[in-house]
């Protein structure tokens, strides 16, 4: 077997919260491995830990105990200003409710992380604006606010938002949880392309369907990942969405069939 | 600096999107600097104005006054703040002996003028009369004022001994009754008495206090006493100084001739007080800086209710704005990014307030100059310290806002609802 070059490499973390005088195990020693280009789903119930697990990883936080190592640096004892920077190059965060500043434009939605980058950007920042908005479908809705959008365009800027900075991981919490089948299985065809091209993805979700995009689902339980299924044949959603019918498809299949009865 | 130029958009986003809130909250600064500068500036403006009138009075004259009169005249309210000044004085008269005593003994004065100002005089002319204020003095009074003939001549010596009914009239008084008629040589009559008119004065312009010179009419201060008005006092003297960085030492002369004139024993309190337009000067700029100040301070405590209604405001958007703060958050803003962000907001808000604020200013000023006589100096010195002031206050109100906003933890803040 090959080396593969490890992204994320979690060694025995635990965290604890003290509320008031109680403590609280959220996670209780986790042993996780991602390699690069690899896309894993979270799976567990709520209060599992899922969402400890996930800003732990996103650089929100920090183990109380154990190593988190992330593209080879240790993030374990860093203070919060180096955390920042971590996230603002390494990470690219999608959440369930898109979490977009509803004042500004997808263009200056997508162009945040880049005010709080330091030092020289690759190209000009209008370009690369563009390429990633043009990466998500997005073109020639740019200049829309979230309020002029629909939800699957609204996690399209997301998405652009978390590629501008060519993190080292996409770390997704249920972004399809607040849409429709279609419009899910659209922002699955995009995570889906982007792991082709390369990306290394973490989605956490509670849908099966979902979870089985990916290549590996990880099951955790009471802070410890109790389980863990490779998926020899993960679902298309490329292929998924050529059998779904869109809305119109349906409106007027069922149009067809009331003109039938009518005749008969 | 790249940095810095984000925080400005990011700060006038969020304010252009809130106008109407930016504003109310703008308000409190904008009346608070607004009523500061002006306030300092019509000081300076009436400051300005007594300054002008009184050099016109001239610097090198000075005013000896019976004590504890009621104040009358040019000499009034001078008086009244040299007594509180300096000493305690009896009451008094003084006489046209005084004044003869003073030119004759004093080395350090030039000419010395006896003044008696009208009581309630009527002039008329053929058909014409009203009310003028007559003065009596001497020959001297031109000189000691620095007045100026136009037509014919002021009173002279022997008018003054002879008790003439001569009379000399001001600029406004012969375009009232005489038109365009050259007044020298026609005859008024001045309760009842008829007087000839031996000339004509240049206009002076008003001196500010008292009677107006162009609105009065000059005669021989004996006639005055004798057969107008029934005295044998004058209410005061004037004089002039031969040397006018001579001031204290003139005015300790006058001083020491007039108790040996008056007769008043060592330890004894003087019966008259002596005065100058200069101590008058420094004693009105005082009082209008003490109350400038006073003023303008009670003014600033309005625009630290404007600060303080900043930072209310500010604690709101920060409330408001938690989520805003987690998103930042999670895509690589530091807590400094953060501080600065809420800190260029209140800032901005401030600053903003103060250039409105000289605005403000600005039209009162013009609002007092069209309705009155002061013309307000807005210098820079006010505007330079309400604009620090305010930018201040943004930075001292907005810092406690900004700095709960740069602590939220990222978690808590995206979890927000």
């Amino acid at each position: 077997m090959k080396m593969e070059e490890k992204v994320i490499e979690i060694k025995n973390i635990s965290k604890v919260y003290k509320i008031e005088n109680f403590k609280v195990n959220a996670l209780n020693g986790i042993n996780l491995n991602v390699t690069k280009g690899e896309y894993v789903a979270i799976m567990g119930p709520s209060g599992s830990g899922k969402s400890t697990l996930m800003n732990i990883i996103g650089c929100l936080d920090t183990p109380t105990k154990g190593a988190y190592t992330l593209d080879s640096q240790d993030i374990s004892k860093l203070n919060d200003n180096r955390l920042a920077e971590i996230r603002n190059k390494k990470v690219g965060f999608v959440f369930q409710t898109f979490n977009l500043l509803s004042r500004y434009s997808a263009i200056d939605n997508i162009e945040l992380p880049l005010i709080y980058s330091k030092g020289r950007l690759p190209k000009p920042r209008r370009e690369m604006i563009m390429d990633v908005i043009i990466s998500v479908g997005l073109k020639g809705r740019e200049k829309h606010r979230p309020s002029q959008m629909s939800g699957g365009e609204r996690q399209r800027v997301a998405i652009a938002r978390a590629l501008i900075n060519s993190p080292s991981i996409i770390l997704a919490d249920e972004p399809t949880g607040n849409l429709d089948s279609r419009t899910g299985e659209e922002i699955m065809a995009i995570f889906e392309d982007l792991n082709l091209r390369g990306s290394t993805i973490l989605l956490v979700t509670h849908e099966l369907d979902i979870a089985r995009h990916t290549d590996r689902i990880l099951y955790l339980s009471d802070g410890i990942i109790t389980g863990e299924e490779k998926i020899k044949e993960p679902i298309s959603a490329k292929d998924t969405l050529k059998n779904m019918p869109t809305l119109e498809d349906r409106i007027s299949k069922l149009e067809e069939n009331k003109n039938y009865e009518k005749d008969i | 600096m790249k940095r810095i130029f984000e925080n400005l958009k990011v700060a006038f986003k969020s304010l252009n999107s809130n106008k109407l809130r930016a504003f109310l909250t703008m308000l409190g600064i904008i009346i608070g600097v607004g009523s500061v500068v002006a306030v300092i500036s019509i000081g300076a403006g009436a400051e300005a104005l007594i300054t002008q009138n009184l050099q016109s009075m001239g610097t090198n004259v000075i005013t000896i006054s019976p004590g504890r009169a009621e104040p009358r005249g040019e000499g009034g309210p001078m008086r009244h703040l040299e007594d509180a000044n300096t000493e305690t004085i009896d009451e008094g008269e003084l006489h046209l002996e005084d004044a003869i005593a003073l030119q004759a003994k004093a080395t350090l004065l030039n000419e010395v003028a006896p003044v008696l100002y009208g009581r309630n005089s009527t002039i008329s002319y053929m058909s014409w009369s009203g009310q003028v204020s007559v003065t009596g003095t001497t020959q001297d009074f031109l000189t000691v004022q620095g007045y100026k003939m136009a037509e014919g001549n002021f009173i002279n010596e022997s008018d003054v001994s002879n008790l003439s009914n001569v009379a000399v009239i001001g600029n406004t008084v012969a375009e009232d009754y005489f038109g365009k008629i050259n007044p020298v040589g026609e005859i008024i009559k001045i309760n009842g008495k008829n007087f000839v008119i031996s000339g004509l004065l240049q206009t002076v312009g008003t001196a500010g206090f008292g009677s107006n010179p162009d609105n009065s009419i000059y005669i021989p201060i004996t006639t005055a006493q004798n057969k107008l008005y029934g005295t044998d006092t004058v209410d005061s003297i004037i004089a002039k100084l031969k040397n006018e960085n001579q001031l204290d030492e003139s005015t300790a002369e006058v001083k020491s001739i007039l108790r040996i004139q008056h007769r008043i024993m060592p330890g004894e309190n003087n019966d008259f007080s002596v005065s100058s337009p200069t101590q008058f000067l420094e004693t009105a700029s005082s009082v209008l800086q003490i109350l400038s100040i006073t003023l303008g301070g009670i003014a600033a405590i309005s625009l630290l209710v404007g600060g303080i209604g900043i930072m209310n405001i500010m604690f709101v958007s920060v409330t408001e704005r938690t989520r805003e703060i987690g998103i930042r958050k999670s895509l690589g803003a530091k807590n400094r990014d953060i501080l600065m962000q809420f800190l260029t907001e209140s800032i901005i808000l401030s600053l903003l307030g103060g250039l409105l604020g000289i605005g403000f200013a600005y039209l009162i000023s013009w609002l007092v100059k069209t309705f009155s006589s002061l013309s307000p100096l807005i210098t820079a010195t006010p505007i330079i310290l309400a604009l620090s002031f305010s930018t201040a206050i943004g930075l001292i109100f907005g810092i406690f806002p900004a700095m709960r906003a740069a602590r939220l933890s990222p978690i808590d803040s995206l979890r927000y609802e």
